[in-house]
């Protein structure tokens, strides 16, 4: 059972809706579904499912938004059409064999019945300003178009009972476990018995009853619903008798539409005159663009990408939103394609590279200094750095550490990289200089009260070297003890890992769960290759289902100049947004990414 | 005389075409502009604001009478001739309507830019969040009044406090005054936080694109105000579901009139 079938202009606005299970049009589902698909580019790319994207989204608490709300799991399978652009979303509660073979098969109806009933090319001129004029002088999107949108809606909904009615057949034969999808097979069973004069009940046990149409009528309350819902025209429930016959002119009515759409189908492609289309192509503007008067140019600008450090996955993927966005669009006036291109691959990376989420650090510090804790000790806000060996981890760390301090927070640094030899000494020599530099006073080597590494400022917890459970009883450790003492900070230093090597990665996992860190940043250098995208998996998987990276952060760009790549790769991987860059040696050179110079350097 | 009538033609075109070559293949080379590049000098209306406040009804209300669902926009909406619903003169314009997402919001502050001539702004607030919860809608705005600020006169803006028929609403000047204090906080953050990654010497010859952020000065007391900006910036409640939006269009209304 299939629980909404919506269609949505690009602009938002729900051109039609259709609740399965005859309750209220929920946007909140469809809307969740739009930013997930917004936060995770890549998902686009995955269609190796079947013919049509499938997404599937996991049930959690959303903490971001001001209202905190339970939600439970569901998976949609979508199609986008162009010109004009409309989504095409099925949802449904789970993945399975037989729902996703539903829904492939409701929507591929669903596209079908849409397009041989002309209302794609009806919303297009309406759209581009052909319809009729309203008092406002505006045009809607669905203006003229109630007769052809309760048209479908009719034929939409009988031809997905069919379906319903089919499946019911072949799998309603033995008895499921599960409570729930009892209840959801008796609601099938419900809409059935609209149909046919009489019908079945099956029992708790997998019974079987014959009743009549008095009894099954009684038993429907989904009428009371659908009423409720208003807005959707469903079919005459009165007429029991006639509707078997109605329904099956109606299908045969359907067949004979679809099978017709599908011949005319092949036959408005324009071609443009050599001559002329390259002079439209270079010079005129004004010009459909084709596939292949993309395609030389993509190639170059993917050749562009690939200098700069973009790796070839990032890049396919990147030319392909273009060509999905500018395909069968024209050019403006006295523009080449080739610019055209450009200015929509300016927009792809902008959108890429955007974070998706507003990661306010000195805010989010604030709100948790507010917060206590069952003692009515204040909670320090614990950030973990992780990465692969050699990125600077701990210059970052140390880099926050600074910025931090200037903001009159107190830090305490953790040595949890109990692994390579003299990482804590580094560290210690971090914290002596991070020292001196907020307290002049401050004699290198010295002790502070807490007879710590340190002054009152900036502290370093150590606990020497050790294997992996070491870590975590560090962290654990560093935490309590910062809640003690009264520290805002806690940065915790890990060790680099291989992000390939599970031994090495696994222990994350727990430490993550251990320490619960507020956020956690992945450092990722500008310099390395197209290896970026799987050390951003790699690391995103390694903490588990529940959570996730936070930000990035990229060191290293002042040696890399105008190769960026990194950054896009590592944000195309994951969809995790970039929130800091390191551009230089010493303390201060850490800055906040703009996007637009990103985009600008990778583009020139 | 035909001839040379034909030779003038073909050199003509001949040369044109030569020009325009150039300019494309030039412009080739440099970075696409996208700022600057299209100017909207049309009078122009737009609604803006966080996800979920009710914007693209707002619009399908005002440009139809309608009360259609509507699900997270990913691109703007656009009417091109807009006539005022109650207008003291005829007046057209167009209206525009922008997603809220914060990944697709880039789109916004290139119109804001580019546009000449904004009647004015409608920054459309869902009414029922807590006030505490107020701070991304107060962020987004600060970004916004970033962009309008430099205009020399402002752009005038609205709070529309949407859904107000619910029990929850908050009144108008209690949510206008709350981003008022939370745009103060960030305006303080703003001053603590690093400094944005500045172009080097490559970039520096596009620097038009390169926007610095611009910090407001806090008033006496370290207070911001609304008052202080030069905009005018009214706070209304208004309801979309209830089709209770009279206030706005009389806002609207008054903003063609000058």
């Amino acid at each position: 059972m299939l629980e909404q079938f919506v269609v949505f202009t690009s602009g938002g606005q729900v051109v039609y809706q259709f609740n399965c299970l005859g309750k209220k049009f929920a946007e909140t589902q469809i809307n969740r579904f739009i930013s997930h698909l917004l936060g995770s580019p890549t998902i686009h790319n995955d269609e190796n499912t079947g013919r049509y994207g499938v997404v599937e989204i996991t049930g959690n608490t959303s903490t971001t938004s001001s209202h905190k709300t339970l939600s439970r799991g569901f998976c949609s399978m979508y199609h986008v059409s162009k010109r004009p652009e409309l989504y095409y979303v099925v949802t449904y509660a789970e993945q399975s064999l037989q729902l996703n073979q539903e829904a492939e098969e409701t929507l591929q109806i669903g596209i079908n019945l849409w397009e041989s009933l002309g209302l794609s090319e009806h919303i297009l001129g309406n759209i581009n300003g052909n319809g009729s004029r309203n008092k406002r002088n505006c045009i809607d999107v669905l203006a003229d178009l109630e007769e052809k949108l309760e048209k479908f809606d009719k034929y939409l909904k009988t031809k997905y009972e069919s379906i319903l009615n089919r499946e019911n057949d072949s799998s309603g034969s033995f008895s499921i476990g599960k409570m729930e999808s009892k209840r959801k097979t008796r609601e099938i069973k419900g809409k059935k018995q609209q149909q046919r004069s009489g019908g079945r009940i099956w029992g708790r046990d997998g019974t079987m009853d014959e009743i009549n149409a008095q009894d099954s009528k009684s038993l429907d309350f989904s009428e009371n619903n659908q009423q409720a819902s208003g807005s959707m025209g469903h079919i005459d429930k009165d007429s029991f008798g006639k509707k078997t016959y109605e329904g099956d002119f109606l299908i045969k009515e359907i067949d004979d539409l679809l099978s017709t759409q599908q011949e005319s189908h092949h036959s408005n492609e324009d071609k443009g005159g050599s001559a002329f289309g390259f002079l439209r192509r270079h010079l005129l503007g004004n010009k459909t663009i084709t596939e292949t008067d993309l395609k030389s140019v993509l190639d170059k600008l993917k050749q562009k990408l690939i200098t700069k450090n973009v790796a070839p996955e990032a890049a396919a993927f990147l030319c392909k939103q273009v060509s999905r966005d500018l395909v069968g669009s024209k050019t403006a006036s006295w523009t080449s394609v080739e610019n055209t291109a450009r200015e929509s691959l300016t927009k792809s990376l902008t959108q890429i590279l955007t974070p998706g989420v507003s990661v306010d650090l000195l805010h989010e510090i604030q709100q948790k200094a507010e917060m206590r804790d069952a003692q009515g000790l204040k909670q320090p806000y614990v950030f973990s750095v992780v990465g692969v060996n050699g990125v600077g981890k701990s210059t970052n760390l140390s880099k926050l550490a600074f910025w931090l301090l200037q903001n009159n927070l107190r830090v305490l640094v953790v040595a949890s990289d109990t692994f390579r030899s003299g990482a804590v000494e580094q560290l210690r020599v971090h914290v002596e200089n991070l020292a001196e530099l907020t307290d002049e006073s401050h004699i290198r080597g010295s002790r502070n009260r807490r007879d710590k590494t340190g002054n009152d400022h900036v502290e370093l917890f150590e606990a020497g070297y050790g294997g992996s459970d070491l870590v975590t009883k560090i962290a654990k450790q560093a935490i309590k003890y910062a809640k003690e003492q009264e520290f805002d900070i806690v940065l915790m230093d890990t060790a680099g890992r291989r992000h390939n090597d599970p031994t090495l990665m696994s222990p994350l996992k727990s430490f993550a769960e251990q320490a619960k860190p507020d956020k956690i940043i992945m450092v990722g250098e500008a310099l390395v290759g197209t290896d970026s995208v799987q050390q951003a998996k790699n690391f995103n998987e390694a903490f588990g289902r529940v959570r996730n990276l936070d930000f990035f952060i990229i060191s290293k760009c002042d040696t890399v100049g105008e190769m960026l790549g990194a950054m896009v790769n590592m944000v195309y991987a994951t969809g995790i947004p970039i929130l800091f860059v390191g551009v230089g040696q010493t303390y201060t050179d850490l800055r906040i990414l703009s996007v637009n110079w990103a985009v600008n350097v990778l583009i020139s | 005389m035909v001839s040379n009538a034909v030779l003038v033609a073909i050199i003509l075109l001949l040369i044109t075409t030569a020009f325009f070559t150039i300019r494309t293949t030039s412009s080739g080379l440099i970075p696409v502009n996208h700022s600057g590049k299209t100017t909207n000098k049309q009078p122009t209306f737009i609604i803006a604001g966080p996800s979920e406040s009710g914007k693209t009804s707002l619009f399908t209300l005002l440009t139809s009478d309608l009360i259609r669902p509507s699900v997270t926009s990913l691109e703007p909406n656009i009417a091109p001739d807009f006539r005022i619903p109650i207008s003291t003169k005829t007046f057209s314009g167009r209206l525009m309507e922008f997603p809220g997402h914060l990944k697709l919001r880039n789109k916004l502050f290139e119109t804001l830019q580019n546009s000449s001539n904004i009647k004015g702004l409608i920054f459309v607030v869902d009414a029922t969040v807590d006030p505490k919860g107020l701070t991304p809608t107060a962020e987004f705005l600060f970004e916004i009044l970033q962009v309008t600020e430099r205009f020399p006169n402002g752009v005038d803006m609205l709070i529309a406090c949407n859904k107000s028929e619910s029990f929850t609403a908050r009144p108008p000047l209690k949510i206008k005054s709350a981003l008022e204090k939370e745009i103060e906080n960030i305006i303080i953050r703003k001053q603590k936080s690093l400094e944005m990654i500045k172009g080097n010497e490559k970039t520096d010859e596009d620097g038009n694109l390169q926007e610095e952020p611009q910090v407001f000065n806090l008033g006496p007391n370290n207070a911001f105000k609304f008052e202080s900006l030069e905009g005018n910036i009214d706070s209304v409640e208004g309801s979309v579901m209830k089709k209770n939006i009279d206030k706005w269009e009389c806002w609207m209304d008054e903003r063609t009139v000058n």
